[in-house]
């Protein structure tokens, strides 16, 4: 195989890997989260490696907001304040 | 109070319809909805402002209440937060009561409740431009010194018109935290203290304007009412395809070039491949729907905006009760045209539980938006573009023919529904009707701005997501050596498509479209993607990949076959998000279950019959 193709697969890779993240995201956000809450639990043990840790601490989800009924739209929730 | 490093809460919070939002999204640069009828907020939402003492903010918008003591689960919303019980939430530091000025009856009544809860308290005379247009005179200072708080006067659909609350509460925050009010001494008969006050402060010349009166003498008429509904609704399907075709073809003729382009700069390969058959051909068979969305949602902003839309209930009031429904589930099932999720959550706003689920189960029936592209891409394959009856659009007859056939399997659910419960009982409605208003350009702008950028970010979102996984799923594994069919029949997709083929074909749907059935699931318009990656797959050369999906089906299938799959998207079973909060506003596996059971059911027979009569008069 050529390294032209090979880059190709690559690059494709790559992008279904994100597709999936990305669906898996919008579409089951609960069962993400718990997979990332699980997955960083386990990376942040004391007998891993600090690399690991550091690891599991980005994967660990961040703290929901206080009323996470947006239909999904992932729109609401306070941004940068309005300057009068 | 909080710490000074921390943004003074305030809660808005008044009657339903009295500009609560459009305040807040004055207040906070936010683009909330906002609609001339009732229980357009059902939640709580928040934002950020800063004053011009550099002071932050947060401010809450709270859903309308008629009182304190609720009568639907958005009131009991702000009832909790205005208290302080709102599970996760602190109370506010102060509270901004909204008013309506040119319906001050019923606004007040409200704003001296909100003033017993003993919260420091500042109200916003909001609409006072409408109000001085009916000549409604209004003496603030004697209805601060009635009220006993700050009042101030506010446009909230102007620019600037929110500025001088927005002063006040910045100047006024130490004060008012400092003095908060003591509730039992300021109780008593609202009705006589609102009486009171509008003898002291306020001059009525009439209760309603003319022309309110003159137009609902013909738009609530029993007969011509009716009549100007379906007229107004008829009108509106002829303009979204009268108006769409030249964009349309501009949109379609851009991806055809962009995809040309592409294709001659990349070499041959899988990338390529990706580029143009998946991603170019998916996003842009579903983006070329975008003029007829806007088209579509421009009527219905303009609608909500007039005030037409709660007069539309009360005229289906009597037909809705009929079905078991009532009048209150007009709103959330109006919402559902543009989307289930937010129109199944507006049913909070409906009072009786059994009214409420009843809504929830159809409102999944009434045709979302994200169905036009998959009407609009059959109707261009199978109905020819002619004048009926020398005025009429053929294709706008069928898409209203498409949403109405929705409307009508909403209401015979519903009667279904009905039949099996218990308590048949029907609930009379109280609605509360707004003064007729002219759409405001602004708000129309912004709402189809919004309703645009929601389109174009499930097309940059999921639905790229969705069609790069099915890129992927019909192009791997390759071919073997030997094969003797096209290679998309080995691919993962091509054996699913094959396997679910056997299932659908007593509907008509062949493999392809099972394939695009899949995608579906998460949002609906990716059936249409999927169908362009399919065809651009399966064709034989580059030429044939080229082609737009429109004629390609025109050709490939029956009008049995399209027939069938229109009405397998009047039902349209598989929304994950749908089911998803019908379990969240139900708390009930049961109830999703159900709903996706007859989904499904009335999906596959409605398909079914008319795959089968379709066939038996020569159509197959």
């Amino acid at each position: 195989m050529d390294r032209g193709l090979l880059l190709q697969y690559a690059v494709i890779a790559l992008a279904v890997l994100a597709s999936a993240w990305v669906v898996l995201k919008k579409q089951f956000p609960g069962t993400v989260r718990r997979l990332r809450g699980a997955l960083a639990l386990w990376l942040v043990q004391p007998r891993h490696s600090p690399r690991l840790q550091a690891l599991g601490r980005c994967l660990a989800p961040p703290a929901s907001a206080a009323d996470g009924a947006c239909g999904g739209c992932s729109n609401c929730g306070p941004g940068s304040p309005k300057q009068h | 109070m909080n710490a000074p490093s921390m943004p003074s809460r305030l809660a808005l919070v008044g009657n339903p319809n009295c500009g609560k939002t459009a305040l807040f999204n004055q207040l906070t640069g936010s683009r909330q909805k906002v609609a001339n009828y009732a229980g357009v907020t059902v939640e709580r939402k928040e934002g950020r402002m800063r004053g011009p003492s550099g002071r932050e903010y947060a401010v809450l918008d709270l859903p309308g209440a008629y009182s304190l003591q609720p009568a639907s689960l958005d009131e009991a919303i702000t009832r909790d937060l205005c208290r302080g019980f709102y599970p996760g939430e602190a109370a506010p530091d102060a509270l901004v009561c909204v008013i309506d000025a040119t319906n001050l009856r019923l606004h007040l009544r409200f704003a001296l409740e909100v003033r017993e809860l003993g919260k420091p308290m500042i109200v916003a005379l909001n609409m006072v431009d409408a109000a001085r247009r009916r000549g409604i005179a209004i003496d603030v200072a004697a209805l601060e010194r009635a009220l006993g708080v700050p009042v101030v006067e506010t446009v909230a659909v102007r620019r600037h018109g929110a500025s001088e609350l927005v002063a006040r509460i910045d100047a006024m925050m130490p004060q008012l935290a400092a003095m908060p009010l003591h509730a039992a001494q300021l109780a008593g008969d609202h009705h006589a203290q609102v009486r009171d006050i509008l003898a002291d402060a306020v001059r009525m010349p009439t209760r309603t304007a003319k022309v309110d009166d003159a137009l609902d003498r013909w738009l609530l008429h029993p007969v011509f009412g009716l009549m100007s509904l379906a007229l107004v609704m008829f009108l509106i399907f002829q303009a979204v395809y009268a108006w769409a075709t030249p964009l349309m073809d501009g949109i379609e003729a851009g991806f055809a070039w962009l995809g040309a382009a592409v294709a001659a700069v990349l070499p041959q390969g899988p990338l390529s491949s990706l580029l143009v058959d998946g991603i170019i051909a998916g996003t842009g068979s579903v983006v070329v729907f975008l003029p007829q969305i806007l088209i579509l949602f421009f009527f219905i902003l303009a609608l909500e905006e007039s005030g037409y839309l709660p007069r539309a209930a009360f005229l289906l009031d009597r037909m809705m009760a009929a079905a078991g429904l009532s009048g209150r589930s007009f709103i959330p099932l109006l919402s559902s045209f543009a989307c289930a999720v937010p129109g199944i959550m507006s049913t909070r706003s409906i009072q009786d539980p059994r009214d409420r689920l009843a809504t929830i189960l159809v409102a999944p029936l009434m045709t979302c938006s994200a169905r036009l592209p998959v009407y609009a891409l059959l109707i261009g394959a199978f109905i020819p573009q002619k004048t009926v009856w020398g005025v009429f659009n053929q294709q706008g007859l069928v898409l209203f023919a498409l949403y109405a056939a929705g409307i009508l399997s909403a209401l015979a659910m519903s009667w279904t529904m009905k039949k099996f419960r218990r308590d048949k009982g029907e609930h009379p409605l109280l609605l509360e009707l707004p003064s007729y208003r002219l759409p405001h350009a602004r708000d129309l702008a912004v709402g189809l701005y919004e309703r645009g950028m929601i389109f174009l970010k499930r097309v940059g979102g999921i639905i790229l997501a969705l069609t790069i996984l099915l890129w992927f799923l019909l192009s791997f594994p390759a071919a073997p050596a030997d094969a003797t069919m096209p290679a998309i029949d080995y691919s993962f997709a091509g054996r699913i498509g094959h396997a679910l083929a056997l299932f659908f074909a007593p509907l008509g749907f062949n493999w392809q479209i099972c394939i695009a059935l899949i995608p579906g699931l998460a949002a609906r318009e990716v059936a249409v993607a999927s169908l362009a990656t399919v065809y651009a797959l399966s064709a034989a050369n580059d030429d044939a990949a080229a082609q737009a999906l429109t004629p390609l089906i025109s050709h490939g299938w029956s009008l049995a076959t399209a027939l069938s799959l229109l009405v397998w998207y009047i039902y349209a079973p598989m929304c994950i998000s749908t089911l998803a909060t019908i379990k969240r506003e139900t708390n009930s596996w049961k109830q999703m279950a159900f709903a996706a059971f007859y989904l499904f059911a009335a999906a596959y027979l409605a398909s079914l019959v008319t795959y089968q009569v379709a066939v038996a008069l020569g159509a197959g």
